[in-house]
């Protein structure tokens, strides 16, 4: 029967069905070998991390054995997972957990009001504000860097947890953010809510933040992996290891004379998973607010 | 519910006492850099101190390598520099002209001071005042090393001392064979793999100018046009384009140490002191100290490390000088820095160092400071120098002109020192 009816398909159509099958099996292809492209690195740290010898990972950089470790062991993990002693990777990771948990929370609740309030406040000049939030956005933050140093030791904040936490809580970029998801949804929700007597407050809490899980989701992970990813800044600001996150712990491996790969490669594997898991976490609306954004264009 | 509340205020007070007296406890900082090793000793040697001295309390502070300039301009601006800080010798003379730095033999207790080895003595001077700034365990050399196979593949000479160094003829000769040696890779690593951040390239390429009769800057006037960008320097940096230009030489993206890297495949090294250890341990009966080659009328080779200072901002100088004293002392500090293979700056430490004395496995390298050792330039204006320096290097090697590389830098190293009217008295030294 099937033979029938494929026998009547015109030779066109099985050509352009063919031509479309050669093409999907093509941009798969393409797709498995940029897939490969991105994941083999992240493998072969994986795989570095599991091997006990510095200097045989060194040497198996740039072949195949890179990928391969034939005596796996977890030792540089012990290492450098440990919570007390002068090289205490272990703290330095909880440090930095508690940074990016706060500057994350206190950055969505910031930036999202911040972001409401241009898009549905009644101050006058909203226009104008929103143009210097966008202003700010240009400016690097290496240009501010060091005026900064020194408006936080002035202010005695060095060395502590909330110097590396609020200079980073409001950002343009973010608030910008918000400001457009916001601006998108529909005039109606407001004004019906207002009518019902709920306070500006109260229809942001109630109605509009609940509705943003897209953005919140897109603003967590930006956030997240920014202040995950702060090197320059905790140099600058802190004196100890009380309050050091560990990306400058991880500095310590790369010495002058010579690089520990082995240690500094499991401490990266260390540093991946808390930024992995918030990426799953928030990945369903992050993938919809960019599906969203594109959509509307 | 009585006798709660009595231990509770027993409690209380008993951390209140102990709060007292960490409050009365006088803070030295100590900033530092390091590898894990170092960072680690550190530790333990400010907590043995802390045990000696029960009312100091010593405060580390690290800095990565590669930030640790930025981490110290955040600390002047901010005025909170620590008491003792570790500095990179060439940079003494920025830092005490700034006025950061205070003379520390005051501060450092005599048998130290005459245990001094000159090389020591000069790294931590300030040429102006000659006052004696910092002072270290430690100091270091940079020298040929070789693998014994192949330099008898192609019939090499091996050089016995200083005085006998491969001339830059037969150093030429020897990579041009090595390159056809089978096993050979690259015939020389000269560790480009440490990359611009460092001060790699102008510690250990400034002595192939020096060596080659002209330097990175006139150190009588002061100037580097004329000098960096003269006819030897730019004949020495067009000699070092052509060895990477042919493939003799192991690539920056090779990363370093690919001369004890499984395989062996660089048959020489042009390497810092401190892979000693790890290259003879990989490489056994193989490995051949060299001196560095004479590439014109006299040898060259670097030295300056890491040493200690102690800042103008401390309140308890004192106290900071018998910490450093007390660290350079400290048994196991020395030990570990021996294992390291670290190059000896003390007279005592070098006694000690059997990898230095004479017959020993790097004696050349010991020989060398008493007679090749040229000190990067004790100018102010070093930061612009070096910075300079290493961005035309990176430039000639990725094929850029070397003239036109050179003349940009000494024009950049000579408008620094304009824009600071000469870093009198500098100027006056003419």
């Amino acid at each position: 029967m099937s033979d029938l009816v494929l026998s009547t398909t015109p030779l066109e159509v099985e050509r352009e069905r063919s031509a479309v099958g050669t093409l999907r099996l093509v941009q798969t292809a393409c797709i498995l070998v940029i897939a490969l492209v991105i994941i083999s690195p992240l493998f072969m740290l994986l795989v570095a991390s599991l091997k006990d010898d510095r200097f045989q990972i060194l040497a198996d950089m740039g072949s195949f054995r890179a990928f391969w470790v034939s005596n796996p062991t977890l030792s540089n993990f012990a290492e450098v997972g440990n919570l007390s002693g002068e090289l205490a990777y272990g703290r330095y990771l909880l440090n930095s957990l508690i940074i990016l948990a706060c500057t994350v929370g206190a950055g969505l609740i910031v930036n999202s009001m911040a972001g409401f309030v241009l898009a549905w406040g009644s101050l006058r000049g909203r226009a104008l504000m929103l143009s210097v939030v966008i202003a700010l956005y240009v400016i690097p933050q290496e240009s501010i860097i060091m005026p900064l140093v020194i408006m936080v030791s002035r202010a005695g904040m060095t060395d502590t947890f909330t110097v590396q936490i609020v200079p980073w809580v409001a950002s343009p970029l973010y608030i910008f953010l918000f400001y457009q998801f916001f601006a998108q949804l529909p005039k109606e929700l407001f004004e019906a809510a207002e009518m019902d007597g709920a306070s500006v407050f109260r229809i942001y809490r109630s109605i509009f933040l609940p509705l943003s899980l897209p953005a919140l989701a897109t603003v967590s992970i930006l956030m997240g992996i920014e202040a995950w990813n702060q090197y320059l800044w905790p140099i600058l600001v802190t004196q100890t290891d009380y309050a050091r996150p560990i990306a400058v712990a991880i500095a310590t491996f790369f010495g002058q004379d010579s690089i520990y790969w082995d240690r500094a490669m499991a401490a990266s594997v260390l540093m991946m998973i808390p930024i992995l898991a918030l990426y799953l976490a928030f990945q369903r609306w992050f993938v919809s607010s960019f599906v969203g954004s594109a959509v509307k264009g | 519910m009585g006798n709660r509340l009595l231990s509770l205020l027993e409690a209380s007070a008993a951390l209140g006492l102990l709060m007292g007296q960490a409050e009365a406890n006088t803070v030295i900082q100590v900033m530092h850099q390091g590898d894990p090793g170092w960072v680690s000793t550190y530790g333990d040697v400010a907590k043995r101190f802390e045990a000696a001295n029960p009312d100091v309390d010593i405060e580390l502070i690290y800095a990565p390598h590669d930030a640790y300039n930025e981490k110290f301009s955040a600390a002047v601006m901010s005025k909170q520099l620590p008491d003792v800080m570790e500095l990179d010798a060439p940079f003494l003379a920025n830092y005490v002209w700034s006025g950061y730095l205070q003379p520390i033999k005051p501060l450092i207790e005599q048998d130290i001071l005459d245990d001094m080895t000159e090389s020591n003595v000069a790294q931590g001077t300030y040429p102006i005042d000659k006052e004696l700034y910092a002072v270290g365990l430690t100091d270091s050399s940079v020298v040929l090393y070789g693998n014994r196979k192949y330099l008898e593949a192609i019939g090499a000479r091996i050089p016995k001392g200083v005085d006998d160094a491969w001339t830059r003829e037969e150093f030429e000769g020897y990579l041009d064979k090595l390159s056809k040696v089978e096993g050979v890779k690259w015939p020389i690593d000269t560790f480009r793999g440490y990359g611009i951040k460092t001060e790699w390239i102008t510690y250990a390429y400034g002595p192939i100018l020096q060596s080659a009769g002209c330097d990175l800057i006139d150190r009588k006037s002061w100037k580097a046009v004329g000098t960096l960008d003269s006819d030897p320097c730019v004949d020495a940096l067009t000699m070092m384009q052509r060895w990477v230009n042919k493939g003799w030489v192991v690539p920056q993206s090779s990363g370093t140490n690919q001369f004890f890297a499984e395989g062996h495949p660089a048959a020489l090294a042009f390497g810092g002191h401190w892979i000693y250890a790890e290259a003879a341990a990989s490489m056994k009966d193989d490995i051949v100290v060299m001196p560095l080659p004479k590439f014109g009328p006299k040898g060259a080779s670097p030295n300056g490390t890491w040493i200690w200072g102690i800042t103008t901002a401390s309140e308890h100088p004192d106290i900071a000088g018998k910490f450093v004293s007390f660290m350079l002392k400290d048994k196991q500090y020395r030990d570990y820095a021996r294992e390291d293979s670290a190059y000896p700056g003390l007279k005592s430490f070098a006694a000690d160092s059997p990898l230095y004395s004479t017959g020993g496995p790097m004696a050349v390298a010991f020989e060398q400071a008493s007679k090749t050792a040229i000190a990067r330039p004790p100018h102010p204006a070093y930061p612009a120098i070096t910075s300079a320096f290493m961005g035309a290097v990176d430039e000639i090697f990725n094929g850029g002109d070397v003239k036109a590389a050179l003349s940009a830098a000494a024009e950049k190293i000579d408008e620094d020192i304009e824009e600071n009217d000469g870093y009198p008295p500098f100027d006056e030294q003419q």
